[in-house]
């Protein structure tokens, strides 16, 4: 009786495998995937949904505005650009499967700011865009790694790596705050583990290092962080985690009236997506902060103005945030390297121009770019500045100081990048 | 250093008392309706809600609690009338009839969050607490002790010894027991079981709603379906009721409070990185010498 | 007798394992994709099957199990660079090892302490990934089953290659679970499912019974998480989330615990959830908020509705029906009325 059962219901499952894995048509095409007369489609995936979405999810609305605009102002080379976002929820698994339907499905051209060091990388060994040829471009993390090109060839990091970032933190609290006792806030993994790097290579000794686990940063597990501070009797204390740890760290801060000098990552920095978690501005008033980007408040900067009226006219009533800023920023640099590679744009010729050219494509940020055809490094640096009382990072005496390094043991300087002047209308040329 | 050994356990003491409200809730289902209810978490997500709105129109914590509470203990209410109900006629009996309930009530926690992200995600949501939570202080250190966290403690003392009496002392409470146990011989002695089963429902409803009101005030004022505070409460407080044996109020707060303890003591004097795994821990210490949990009936553990 | 009957079966499967080559080499890389991703999830279903269904313990920590898996096959592989079988097997003691542990505790438990503990368990265990260096922290370890064979050719996609792999590992698995659970230890778990007392009495150890249907059900899990980190090429401590375990349950559910023939059913599904969400939400144009949370949405209304309404799976509510069907054809055409009570 059971086996015949089962031989029934085999059969039936068999027709309804055939049944889903009914071959999709694939239409015939010539040129380039993803690029037709009138078209560049573009995919993206990232977390839209769950507890790392916070602050991340406004990047597609952000890069779709800015494709909109340019749309609007007869695309590139007449094409339009199609963004398609899909919501990976922050998991390895999703990220590959999303990234697989953008690639073979949607037949996308190249894809736009995956987020995440462990996404990109199970992406980068699952999909295989390397072996593909499909351009990954603008990696959100700051995980050096991905700048090889030996081992990710069609990946292009953009923000500084996290060792930068602590190498140039270390050099700020060497300049201004020798002898001190320093704490550091940092995540219990990789991201953690590069800022340790950076700021041990910066020769940066901490009285205190408070360790947190992804996914535990809540007012509780707060209050614990505050108290191992208070007992070390820090004057410095770095919070080089993820926005809901500096929320979680500097909302409890306020009620128990601890107020050290703060010093906060760029990760978790922004202080729009700060402030939506309930934090008072007031508590960031005179924390040292550090960014790639112009403050996204300052409307004297070309960039910062034009992006943020496209934002209001497209998202209204939605704050034009560090996410927004870097999600405009990177679909600014992604139309010029398109338009760029040629009349037919390839996913070669979009590489071959982000070899040659790609360090001097103009984008707001303040520090160079670092693109070669032996490096993907994308931004390589930031300027200081320190939180103002609404809560808004500013230059530091009202002029952008930028430091620039490497992630290996380069020294850090100063910076006297020159930043190319934005072409007209914010279109490319 | 000895500062730090009282922060610690009052850092351990609130956080503990909101996994307690959330464990109470569910053993309030468990007791009354012999279901865990993994959509506890959700529906305290949704009570906040219901909080938030009337926050936006009343500008009134002190209504918004009841309002939290009230709308809470209905949707509850309406949950065991129409979903819990129908569950149990059409599974109580066949080989899923243990588990059937926990599949249906996580089913029901992703709903609800779904729901909610739909309705009111990307909002920026915020309850102001009562009372302030600035630190007293004790000479000149601020302490991890404000009078929020005070009433926090309280209303769980005041909440635990009001639900013990119901329980213990009057007619709803030994009508909720029996309904449990035995609603055959219940009905037969004149006990509305159905009757009480809702009632047990709504009581968690609210307990639960008071969970989630006062986990988003004792934060940063803030929530939504995706905040590691919702997603803490969920896990924490059935594990808190797990720890303290499911049968017992006064168990399940005392689980709450050891919870919070053992993770906030691990955290401060061992290491931030057992955050997740300490619950486990404690959980398989606890039952190891008490398969019941601490507070339990033994010969329960199989029900 | 007996004998007859198993190799009958084994044709049953290497005839659907044609099948299934055959669909292979007629279809698209991403249907390729799904179909692996399908073969895992069969897999990791089918152990939450064999445990809750017919064992009648409840796991909310088979993710954790998984994760075991993934995490020694990647060792096996890079560290002992063992082949890719050997690291497979690896995988399934090591995790039907930590099963036999859990097993051990949770037959001390039962219903909702187990629930608990399972729970507690998939929320920590993948944390300690960022303990010990060798496993990668949070970033993850590299897990690389190697390119297809050339004698495969060369239009021969990485993605046919771990189809193919997963596929025969979904078929053998199956089929030895479905001999596992026709031989006495199956019938064991069925008596103490139904009745632990009267089990008890006619002499089965249900404690040893339990412990061992935890094994298993560990060793498949891990079976198929080392083969979900070769899909995604990596295993990372988010690639077990909690929401996978309750995803498994789910695809259970949909699935009908009680029998493993349906198994199919509830991997299907969930692989193809997110794709019908998309599909609705192009269809009806709506707000992000609804594009983004409705897959969730989907799941969970339908592990509702399958609760509800057809509790012990969809195959095997088709089947009562059609026995009563049978049973009321006899009926008419005997005019005997006493065979109703038979179904």
């Amino acid at each position: 009786m059971k086996a015949i059962n089962l031989r029934k219901l085999l059969s039936v499952s068999a027709v309804l495998a055939v049944a889903s894995l009914a071959a999709t048509a694939v239409p015939a095409h010539a040129g380039e995937v993803g690029v037709n007369s009138s078209e560049i489609k573009l995919g993206m995936t990232l977390p839209m949904t769950g507890t790392a979405s916070l602050g991340y999810n406004k990047i597609p609305g952000a890069a779709k505005a800015y494709f909109d605009y340019l749309n609007a102002n007869g695309g590139v080379n007449g094409r339009k650009i199609t963004l398609i976002v899909k919501d990976d929820r922050y998991v390895p698994t999703e990220a590959v499967a999303k990234t697989n339907e953008l690639i073979l499905k949607n037949r996308v051209m190249a894809l736009l700011a995956p987020l995440g060091t462990a996404n990109v990388k199970a992406v980068a060994s699952s999909v295989n865009p390397g072996r593909r040829g499909v351009p990954v471009l603008f990696v959100n993390t700051g995980f050096s790694g991905f700048a090889d090109v030996k081992k990710y060839p069609t990946t292009y990091a953009i923000l500084p790596s996290y060792i930068m970032e602590a190498k140039i933190m270390g050099q700020y609290i060497a300049e201004n705050f020798a002898g001190k006792k320093i704490g550091l806030l940092y995540q219990d993994d990789d991201f953690g583990s590069d800022a340790l790097a950076g700021f041990k290579a910066a020769g940066v000794n901490f009285a205190v290092k408070v360790a947190y686990a992804s996914g535990s940063q809540g007012a509780a597990a707060a209050a614990g962080w505050i108290t191992k501070f208070k007992a070390a009797e820090a004057d410095v204390v770095i919070l080089f985690g993820v926005s809901s740890a500096t929320s979680a760290m500097l909302g409890t801060a306020a009620v128990l009236k601890y107020a050290p000098q703060w010093m906060l990552g760029s990760v978790g920095g922004d202080a729009t997506t700060i402030k939506l978690t309930g934090v008072p501005a007031g508590v960031l008033y005179n924390a040292i902060g550090f960014s790639p980007v112009p403050a996204t408040t300052d409307l004297n900067d070309e960039y910062i103005k034009l992006f943020s009226d496209i934002y209001a006219e497209a998202v209204p009533g939605s704050t034009f945030d560090l996410n927004v800023l870097l999600g405009m920023n990177t679909a600014f640099m992604t139309a010029q390297a398109l338009k760029a590679a040629g009349d037919n744009p390839t996913r070669k010729s979009l590489m071959a121009v982000l070899n040659t050219k790609g360090a001097t494509l103009a984008n707001s940020a303040l520090t160079p770019l670092g693109y070669s055809g032996t490096s993907h490094v994308g931004l390589t640096g930031y300027w200081v500045g320190k939180y103002s009382p609404t809560g808004d990072l500013l230059p530091i005496g009202g002029t952008y100081t930028t430091y620039t390094t490497d992630s290996g043991t380069g020294a850090v300087v100063k910076s006297n990048y020159k930043r190319p002047a934005m072409p007209a209308k914010g279109l490319p040329k | 250093m000895m500062f730090q050994l009282i922060n610690t356990f009052l850092i351990g003491i609130t956080a503990g008392s909101i996994y307690a409200l959330m464990a109470m809730a569910i053993v309030l289902v468990w007791r009354s309706t012999r279901v865990i209810n993994f959509a506890q978490a959700g529906m305290a997500l949704l009570s906040t809600y219901f909080g938030y709105e009337a926050m936006v129109h009343m500008n009134s914590f002190w209504i918004a609690l009841p309002v939290a509470m009230l709308g809470g203990a209905l949707f509850a209410a309406i949950i065991e009338l129409v979903f819990m109900r129908l569950l149990v006629k059409r599974s109580s009996s066949g080989h899923i009839a243990s588990v059937a309930p926990i599949i249906a009530t996580l089913g029901l926690l992703g709903v609800i969050r779904a729901v909610t992200a739909i309705i009111w995600g990307g909002q920026d949501v915020r309850i102001i607490g009562p009372v302030s939570n600035f630190g007293y202080t004790l000479g000149s250190e601020v302490l991890v002790f404000s009078p929020l966290k005070l009433l926090i403690l309280l209303t769980v003392v005041v909440l635990v010894l009001l639900l013990t009496i119901l329980f213990q002392k009057t007619n709803i409470g030994l009508a909720l027991r029996a309904s449990a146990f035995s609603p055959e011989i219940a009905r037969l002695s004149g006990v509305k079981v159905d009757l009480v089963r809702t009632l047990g429902w709504a009581l968690a409803g609210s307990a639960g709603a008071v969970a989630g009101m006062f986990q988003t005030v004792n934060g940063n004022g803030t929530f939504s379906p995706d905040s590691i505070e919702f997603s803490l409460l969920l896990v924490s407080g059935f594990i808190a009721a797990v720890i303290g044996g499911l049968e017992s109020l006064v168990g399940a707060a005392i689980g709450g409070l050891l919870l919070g303890l053992v993770i906030s003591f691990v955290l401060m004097y061992v290491s931030s990185s057992l955050f997740f795994i300490a619950p486990f821990i404690v959980l398989l210490i606890v039952l190891f010498i008490r398969p019941q949990g601490i507070i339990g009936v033994k010969a329960d553990r199989r029900a | 007798m007996h004998k007859l009957k198993n190799s009958n079966n084994m044709g049953l499967f290497i005839f659907f394992g044609f099948i299934l080559f055959l669909i292979s080499n007629r279809v698209d890389e991403l249907r390729v994709y799904q179909g692996a991703s399908i073969a895992v999830f069969v897999i990791a279903i089918a152990s939450i099957i064999l445990l809750t269904g017919y064992s009648g313990q409840v796991s909310l920590g088979h993710g954790a199990l998984m994760a075991i898996g993934a995490y020694s096959a990647t060792l096996a592989r890079n560290e002992l660079h063992l082949p890719i079988v050997l690291s497979f097997f690896i995988a399934v003691l090591a995790a039907a090892i930590g099963g036999a542990l859990l097993g051990a505790a949770a037959a001390r438990l039962s219903g909702p302490y187990l629930a608990g503990t399972t729970l507690a368990l998939a929320v920590g265990l993948p944390s300690l990934a960022n303990q010990f260096s060798i496993l990668g922290g949070e970033q993850g370890l590299t897990f690389d089953v190697g390119f297809p064979p050339m004698s495969l050719g060369e239009s021969f996609t990485q993605y046919k290659w771990y189809f193919w792999i997963s596929g025969l590992a979904a078929l053998i698995s199956m089929w030895l679970l479905s001999n596992i659970l026709r031989s006495r230890y199956g019938r064991n778990w069925r008596a103490g499912r139904s009745n632990e007392v009267a089990a008890q009495l006619s002499g089965i150890h249900t404690g040893r019974s339990k412990i061992l249907a935890f094994t298993i059900s560990a060793g498949i899990a891990g079976l198929a998480g080392a083969l979900l980190s070769m899909t995604i090429g990596t295993v990372s401590p988010s690639a077990f989330p909690l929401a996978l375990s309750f995803s498994l349950l789910t695809g259970a559910v949909l699935s009908g615990v009680t029998t493993l023939s349906g198994v199919m059913i509830g991997a299907v599904t969930l692989v193809a959830i997110p794709e019908i969400a998309d599909v609705v939400t192009n269809h009806i144009g709506s707000s992000e908020n609804i594009t983004t949370n409705l897959p969730g949405f989907m799941v969970s209304t339908l592990l509702i509705i399958a609760v509800l309404f057809v509790p012990n799976g969809p195959v095997e509510a088709h089947r009562v029906r059609s026995m009563k069907k049978l049973a009321k054809k006899k009926v008419n055409a005997l005019t005997k009325p006493s065979m109703e009570g038979n179904t």
